[in-house]
């Protein structure tokens, strides 16, 4: 049975037809390739909470940043005739959005008291200069947005390249420069903070600094243990081996790989930076009058929050919304960019 | 004002019926009503030595639980204190006091001698006194300070236990004012050199002799105690046993707490705080003696040399606009450089006699008027100034406002500039501003402590704007008419008037401060000037 | 470990140093000084209050002095406080902050812990996401506005508590709990973390594999092992809660070292903000050292022999 060698029929031979094709490429990856961002924000996307966030924050950036077409009126005219307004919408009668407020236990029409005209509505009140809430709340989330972007970008540029110097080169540079950022965790940012402003004057440009220069120190350390690992990674050494010189290999093959510690952090660093804006502007060192930040509009609300609960509540509640937006963002983007996270 | 028109007949003249003010005679205590008050202050009591005290706090908790010479007392008056009567030499320059028989809260007596301790202590350049200078009338007093002169040449002399000889440099009507401010109050020496760098620095290393004693201040905490001290020469007219100070910071906090009846009496702060309570029955708001105007250089723009210009601006502004509407805070126009109801003669306010309408008052039409003659007579097109003030919320209140106000001139254009403080202060001694928001708060309800400030080579007249005629009424009135009261008066008023027919300053508002205060709480008093409370005549219905 | 103690120290003590340098010629920078009615004061008045507060020495010999005095912990005198000494200021003022202090940190951690490990081990349920909504409010609700909410709804509405001021424990509620949000949220956000991966983890599954109970799972191996990293955050969270005493104690009229630096800062009192950057930075190096030692004790793992 063993000898029999099995004959060779006619068609054993034949070239494939197109339906063992179709089976054979089954084998094949089906899905087109993607890039490690690409993948991460399709991850991203099956997020429901942080797609949320992005969407709002989205909406806040171009309402605050565009806020000269939104603003209802100009966020620092002052009209002491009609200050302490509390909101009216036009065709909305429902307390707290209709221009009345209670006074000694009765209801009673702010708009009319005032003597403001009849077409004059301020959808979220005024402040007790008669200054229009709403655009002083626009006015002041880009204030807080700017203040937190800038020194986010300080923080990105300081911290990426402060970590990756310490990491790549190693040996007593890394040492010193891990010494250094050892001591400065051990200063409380708070304290350096108000000294800092306290020396160059209370306004945004201090705020800007002020934060910049607390809040590299955690990007540095990242980006240093980050670049550690790829260090000594085959795609490094190869690119070493063929001659390259340092700087590229930072740009080139670094930069990209650390994208995603990078974005992270930085999805922490933002909200810290406009807690800390808010709360710098609250104790009275932040941003100066007639500008406004969200903070100092709290602060400002805070003082009559007995009797015009709105002045606080709304500054507080963009506030709240913000960090809250980029916290859950930072969150999905964890997520997204950590291939290991289960998903659902 | 009554020891001058005595004066006046003649002769060394004797004023022992310095009768008691206060309804005092009653000395049980009405009622079940447990005699404890509960006091708001927004800052803390940095200190109780009376050498080293700058501020509010510090003044009327000394003058609570210390006495000096004679006692402040409503609408510009003074009561016995520590000195029973006193008497003023025909050249006005020697006062003599003499003393009642008082006791420390150690038991120990109150003498002339810790009068002249108090003093000398605080002139003596090693103290350091940031006061010393309210002293300067007093013979040798500047020289002593600037360690040119021994403390013992200094113009206070003890004659036995219980009479206290005081003389000045010159005739000062007002130094009965000076003596019933904290600074004037006797200090005990043997207690001084007891408690060395801690006396004063908390409740138990002072002595106390007024109406009341200090008790659990720990130098830096946020409440203490003041009880009533059973050594005070007049305790019995003295209700209140107890006293609780609380230090509540933040304005909403502090309304809260007074809502929950855990407070009795606060200051209110914010327009919306003084608007919410302004019709309550609890709601008072107290005048304050300070002035905020504004300066113009005259040194450094010519445009302000000109009347009209310096009429216009005046004139351009609603002050009413800015006390009712921006701050809302109680604070109300000012009617001149003077504070209104803080000094008085014969009853009549020096701001009612001393006051000239067009010169405190709104007039756009007239302002665009005189603005356009001035701009005329200066041959210019268009004016552009600085105008500089604090970068508190009130300074920054306050030039947002005025900016809005004065550009209403057509051809003036403001540009804004808040500094802090102490910037501000140095950049207006340097002259170097266009126009600037100033204030003056009086150390002694006498309208001379604001007119002084104006004449020619004054260090704080910053706009130098000068008036010879002006500088001629004030120098009489501290010199040749010191001692006669009413042309001393007349001076004074004239002064004002002169100021302000020339517009040399731009009066703006009155400072004030609001306050709810339960209406159980019966007898508390307020001066314009230091110490501004006194609770010695309060009690709880 | 004597070596690591005293190589830890020693940062301590130039950290400090460094501080201290920094801050003396920061302030000196400032226009502030001890005058409080400059404008009434003569030339010769001034000076002499300058020379009482060793103004008038030349730059360095201000310095070495203050190092000096530094070392012993004399921090000079306060500006706003006359007479008072500004160590005596701060010891005077550092019992409430440290009992409100305190009392958040425990609070918030406990609940942190809590609230984090439920929401891991019922996972991707409504109770985690209950629990993460909670969290996420705890670290983007500003503590003044918190605070502010808490008096007035709690204190002024319900009066359940005191509306401000101390004396007792019932005082220290409502600060408490404005402080406390801060710690809660990040403690439950890094347990729920942790204990997700210490539950997917190989031992634990050997655990299953036993078949031991749920939980005794849960209790002695996945809470255990999840409990230890959270050492390493209480450093961070004290500055948190640091950052917060300073509009909390503002708020509730707490007589701490918080409201004590802001109140310093507006008036300008230098020595004052001086004396308490230092104390601040101390504490932190030492709750930073405590918590290391902590670490190096309870994880096996890490041994401190360096």
């Amino acid at each position: 049975m063993a000898d029999n060698a099995k004959s060779i029929k006619t068609g054993d031979f034949l070239p494939l037809s197109d339906v063992d094709r179709t089976h054979l490429d089954s084998e094949k990856i089906a899905a087109p390739s993607l890039t490690f961002l690409q993948d991460s924000w399709r991850r991203l996307r099956h997020s429901k909470a942080a797609m949320i966030c992005l969407v709002i924050l989205v909406i806040l950036f171009i309402l605050s940043f565009g806020s000269g077409l939104f603003q209802t009126h100009n966020p620092n005219a002052t009209n002491p005739d009609l200050a302490n307004l509390p909101p009216k919408i036009p065709g909305i009668d429902i307390n707290g959005f209709n221009g009345t407020i209670m006074q000694s236990g009765t209801r009673i029409n702010a708009y009319a008291q005032a003597h403001a005209h009849a077409g004059t509505y301020y959808i979220l009140g005024t402040d007790y200069l008669g200054r229009d809430l709403f655009s002083r709340i626009l006015f002041g989330t880009r204030i807080s947005l700017t203040i937190a972007l800038v020194a986010s970008f300080f923080d990105l540029a300081f911290g990426v390249v402060y970590g990756i110097i310490s990491g790549w080169l190693g040996g007593w540079v890394d040492t010193l420069m891990q010494r250094i950022i050892e001591i400065i965790l051990s200063i409380p940012n708070l304290i350096v903070m108000v000294l800092l402003i306290v020396v160059l004057k209370p306004g945004m440009s201090a705020i800007i600094i002020a934060i910049a220069i607390t809040s590299w120190v955690n990007m540095a350390r990242l980006v240093r243990a980050q670049t550690l690992e790829l260090k000594n990674q085959e795609f490094v050494l190869a690119a070493r081996t063929l001659g390259e010189s340092s700087f590229k290999i930072a740009f080139k093959h670094l930069l990209p790989n650390l994208a995603s510690v990078i974005i992270i952090n930085l999805m922490f660093t933002i909200p810290t930076a406009i807690f800390f804006e808010a709360f710098l502007s609250y104790i009275g060192i932040g941003v100066s009058a007639p500008q406004a930040s969200l903070g100092t509009l709290i602060s400002d609300g805070q003082k009559n929050f007995q009797f015009l609960p709105y002045q606080m509540w709304y500054p507080a509640i963009v506030l709240s919304i913000i960090m809250i937006a980029f916290n859950i963002l930072g969150d999905g983007l964890r997520d997204a960019f950590d291939p290991k996270s289960n998903r659902k | 004002m009554k020891i001058n028109s005595i004066a006046k007949l003649g002769g060394v003249v004797l004023l022992s019926a310095l009768v008691l003010a206060g309804c005092g005679s009653k000395s049980s205590q009405s009622g079940s009503k447990k005699q404890e008050l509960r006091w708001q202050e927004s800052s803390n009591l940095p200190t109780m030595d009376l050498s080293k005290a700058t501020d509010q706090v510090s003044a009327e908790t000394l003058n609570a639980t210390n006495e000096g010479l004679l006692k402040m007392s409503t609408n510009a008056k003074v009561t016995p204190g520590v000195a029973k009567n006193y008497t003023v030499s025909k050249d006005g320059k020697t006062w003599t006091f003499n003393l009642r028989h008082s006791k420390w809260s150690d038991g120990t007596p109150v003498t002339a001698k810790d009068f002249v301790y108090s003093w000398q202590r605080t002139l003596t350049p090693k103290t350091a006194s940031q006061y010393a200078y309210i002293f300067d009338h007093i013979k040798n007093a500047t020289k002593v300070n600037a360690g040119k002169a021994p403390v013992s040449s200094l113009g206070v002399k003890a004659d036995g236990d219980y009479k206290l000889v005081v003389t000045l440099n010159r005739p000062q009507s007002y130094f009965k004012y000076l003596v019933a401010n904290a600074e004037f109050f006797p200090q005990k020496e043997s207690a001084v050199k007891k408690y060395g760098s801690k006396y004063g620095t908390q409740s138990k290393y002072m002595v106390y002799n007024g109406p009341f004693k200090l008790t659990g201040w720990n130098g830096t905490n946020d409440s203490w105690t003041m009880v009533k001290n059973n050594d005070y020469w007049n305790k019995k007219n003295i209700k209140l046993d107890k006293m609780k100070i609380i230090v509540s910071k933040d304005p909403s906090t502090t309304l809260n707490q007074y809502n929950t009846n855990k407070l009795d009496a606060i200051t209110l702060s914010g327009s919306q705080q003084v608007s919410h309570y302004k019709n309550d029955k609890d709601y008072k708001s107290y005048l304050n003696a300070s002035t905020f105007y504004l300066e113009m250089n005259q040194k450094k723009d010519p445009v302000l040399r000109n009347v009209n210009i310096r009429k216009a601006i005046s004139m351009s502004i609603n002050r009413k606009q800015l006390t009712n509407k921006v701050f809302a805070d109680g604070s109300v126009p000012a009617r001149g450089l003077v504070a209104a109801k803080m000094a008085y003669r014969n009853g009549k306010d020096y701001a009612d006699q001393a006051e000239v309408k067009s010169a405190d008052s709104q007039n756009l039409a007239e302002a665009k008027k005189l603005w356009a003659k001035g701009l005329k007579e200066t041959g210019k097109k268009s004016v552009s100034l600085n105008l500089l003030s604090d970068d508190t919320p009130a300074g920054k209140n306050s030039t947002e406002f005025l900016q809005s106000q004065l550009t209403k001139l057509p051809g003036l254009k403001i540009t804004n500039q808040n500094l802090p403080f102490k910037t501000r202060l140095q950049r207006s001694q340097d002259g170097n501003f266009d126009l600037v928001i100033s204030a003056w708060i009086a150390d002694f309800p006498d309208p001379i402590s604001f007119l002084s400030l104006f004449t020619s080579d004054n260090s704080y007249n910053n706009g130098k704007w000068k008036n010879s005629e002006y500088d001629t009424l004030v120098k009489n009135a501290e010199g040749k008419d010191a001692l006669n009261a009413g042309k001393r008066w007349d001076d004074m008023v004239q002064a004002q008037k002169v100021l302000m027919n020339n517009q040399g300053i731009v009066p703006l508002y009155q400072q004030s401060t609001p306050k709810l205060i339960n209406s159980k709480v019966k007898g508390v008093q307020f001066f314009p000037t230091a110490p501004e409370w006194d609770w010695s005549k309060v009690s709880i219905k | 470990m004597a070596k690591y103690l005293g190589k830890r120290i020693f940062y301590i003590i130039l950290t400090l140093f460094i501080v201290t340098t920094v801050t003396f010629f920061l302030m000196k920078f400032m226009p502030g000084t001890p005058l409080t009615n400059q404008a009434k004061l003569s030339p010769s008045q001034i000076h002499q209050i300058y020379k009482q507060y060793g103004l008038d020495k030349p730059l360095w010999q201000q310095y070495l002095t203050y190092l000096a005095g530094a070392v012993h912990g004399n921090f000079g005198t306060s500006y706003q406080f006359s007479d008072q000494p500004v160590s005596y200021l701060i010891s005077s003022r550092l019992g409430p902050s440290l009992t409100i202090g305190g009392e958040a940190m425990v609070v918030g951690v406990l609940i942190g812990i809590i609230v984090g490990s439920i929401g891991a081990v019922k996972q991707n349920t409504w109770i985690d996401t209950t629990a993460t909504i909670l969290s996420i409010l705890g670290v983007s609700i500003p503590s003044f506005v918190l605070a502010v909410l808490l008096q007035y709804y709690l204190g002024l509405k319900l009066r359940l508590f005191p509306i401000a001021d101390w004396g007792g424990f019932m005082y220290t509620v409502l600060p408490t709990l404005a402080l406390a949000a801060s710690p809660f949220a990040e403690t439950a956000r890094f347990m729920r973390t942790e204990m997700v991966d210490v539950l997917s983890s190989d031992y634990i599954e050997l655990a299953k594999a036993k078949g031991l109970n749920k939980t005794g799972i849960i209790y002695h191996h996945a809470l255990r092992n999840s409990l230890i990293p959270i050492v390493t955050i209480v450093g961070p969270l004290a500055v948190n809660i640091m950052t917060g005493s300073m509009v909390v104690e503002n708020i509730f009229s707490i007589p701490g070292i918080g409201e004590q630096f802001v109140k310093s800062i507006l008036t300008n009192d230098y020595p004052t903000i001086m004396g308490l950057a230092i104390v601040y930075c101390a504490m932190l190096c030492v709750v930073l050292l405590i918590t290391d030692i902590l670490y190096g004790l309870i994880d096996p793992r890490i041994r401190i022999n360096k």
